[in-house]
């Protein structure tokens, strides 16, 4: 009996843990791309390639970031540009626009409150 | 079916995803189109091979589930799969274009609908449903056959239901610049020849009266021609189409009501000794031959440039609308219809040139406004 409570449990865990995972990488991966492209423009593939290699929490795929990175472009938070000098490889170029910054700026203050005290919550579970 | 040209496999791949994409979506394809290049480089380590390409391919993932991704359609509209809306409409515009077409062809020659399909329809009108119904039947048997057939396909051959639901895109695309040397260049030839007065003395009595009207329309169709070759397509130039194509139904619908018959009373004949104009008519009459084809001609011309008309007048009301929709204005750089070639231009190949560019090399703004209501 005890057996299939924790098994049932354990599944049930893991469903909840996929569902926060989900709506907390939601939260986080515009204000991680506005991060890293503030730094430096990227085009699409670029933008990828950065996110799966300093993001690996998020996992990422294209058929995620080629959409963000459009509807952040609509919203004007980002701008594109195009770069034809490769012919066979044009390349859309997107770089966070002011308005973009700011809304980066703003989205750090409260994430970092944010972390801090989760942090503290958490830190006070652990010492339990 | 397949290819070892890894850049002919993308491009294949790519075909299939353009099925599902809505028809302003050129700037996707090519993001698309770079991302699938340059991940196959990565695989190859640097250097793109077939095995590569396809590898590329598979990890993007099926062209339906990659279009809806980037369209931002969601996963049903209505009872429509999302990935099916795009092409599913596509397919709708083309039957009620060329129903449209077929009808005011047929109107304007003067032949009835039921004249096409017999004038007597019994039970009517419960035929109707019964052959709906009955045209549905097949319609999910063929469908039915095709799936089955569709089975098995690589992910770069385009599927032959996606052959079908991609059906009009050719004819949506953009005027190449071709065409529109064509229209400019052919568009003044053609006003000049009907202008001549060598030509003019052929005409009939019916025909010399309006022939000026068709002049005039053929100058026009030129500056057409001129404005789609410097901007390509954009709103204005799209404006200038349907205005223009209405402008030929209605000369076409003025020549039919008031019985402007074949242009030509006249041909010049050359005897050995000189030339002369004669009558075409005598010929005939002369050598007993009963069928004098000429009004049927000129009847399949008038239908063919109506019908043409008509699909152009719809096209580019549709196409203003979702240029507008985009936030575009009156006037930019359009695009023309040639395909992009995603072959290495000839010059590299030879010096071998590097495919690695400057970021901040040659660019442009590209205006892009795109779909928001995905998520």
């Amino acid at each position: 009996m005890t057996e299939v409570n924790h098994v049932s449990m354990s599944k049930k865990t893991q469903e909840e843990l996929d569902r926060w995972s989900k709506e907390v990488k939601r939260g986080a991966v515009t204000l991680a791309i506005l991060a890293l492209l503030s730094k430096r423009r990227a085009y699409g593939y670029e933008a990828v390639k950065l996110l799966d290699e300093k993001m690996s929490f998020l996992a990422l795929e294209q058929g995620t970031v080629y959409p963000l990175l459009r509807r952040l472009e609509k919203r004007e938070l980002l701008k594109s540009e195009w770069d034809y000098e490769d012919p066979t490889k044009p390349k859309k170029y997107y770089a966070v626009t002011k308005e973009g910054l700011r809304a980066l700026e703003a989205m750090m203050r409260d994430w970092s409150t944010l972390s801090r005290e989760m942090r503290d919550v958490l830190t006070e579970v652990e010492s339990n | 079916m397949s290819s070892n040209d890894p850049l002919k496999l993308i491009e294949q791949y790519l075909e299939r995803v353009r099925v599902y994409l809505p028809l302003d979506s050129e700037d996707t394809i090519i993001e698309l189109q770079t991302h699938l290049i340059e991940e196959a480089e990565r695989i190859g380590g640097g250097t793109m091979t077939a095995g590569s390409a396809m590898m590329a391919i598979e990890r993007m993932g099926d062209p339906k589930r990659v279009a809806n991704e980037y369209a931002g359609s969601g996963r049903k509209v209505g009872p429509v799969p999302a990935e099916y809306v795009t092409p599913v409409s596509r397919i709708v515009v083309v039957l009620v274009a060329v129903g449209l077409a077929v009808t005011v062809g047929a109107y304007m020659i003067g032949i009835t609908i039921t004249e096409i399909f017999g004038t007597s329809i019994t039970n009517w009108p419960l035929a109707l449903p019964i052959t709906i119904s009955v045209n549905l039947v097949i319609a999910f048997i063929i469908i039915g056959a095709i799936l089955a057939l569709d089975r098995d396909k690589p992910p770069t051959e385009k599927t032959l239901l996606e052959g079908i639901f991609g059906v009009g895109v050719e004819g949506l695309k953009p005027k190449s610049k071709w065409d529109a040397a064509g229209d400019l260049i052919m568009g003044i030839l053609w006003g000049i020849v009907l202008m001549l007065p060598a030509i003019v003395v052929l005409y009939t009595e019916d025909f010399a009266a309006i022939y000026m009207s068709i002049v005039v329309f053929l100058f026009l169709g030129a500056f057409r021609g001129a404005l789609f070759l410097v901007g390509g397509e954009n709103n204005l130039n799209l404006m200038v189409e349907a205005f223009l194509s209405v402008l030929w139904i209605a000369i076409a619908g003025t020549m039919v009501a008031s019985g402007v018959g074949f242009p030509l009373e006249s041909i010049y004949i050359n005897d050995g000794s000189g030339w002369s104009i004669e009558p075409i008519l005598p010929f005939f009459i002369d050598n007993d031959i009963p069928f004098v084809p000429f009004d049927w001609i000129w009847a399949f011309f008038i239908f063919i440039t109506v019908a043409v008309a008509v699909w152009r007048v719809f096209v580019s009301v549709m196409k203003i609308s979702m240029h507008l929709r985009a936030g575009r204005g009156l006037w930019w750089q359009g695009s023309w219809g040639e395909r992009r070639k995603l072959t290495k231009p000839f010059w590299k190949r030879v010096v071998g040139g590097s495919d690695d560019p400057e970021p901040a090399g040659d660019s442009r703004q590209d205006g892009y406004a795109g779909s928001d209501n995905s998520q």
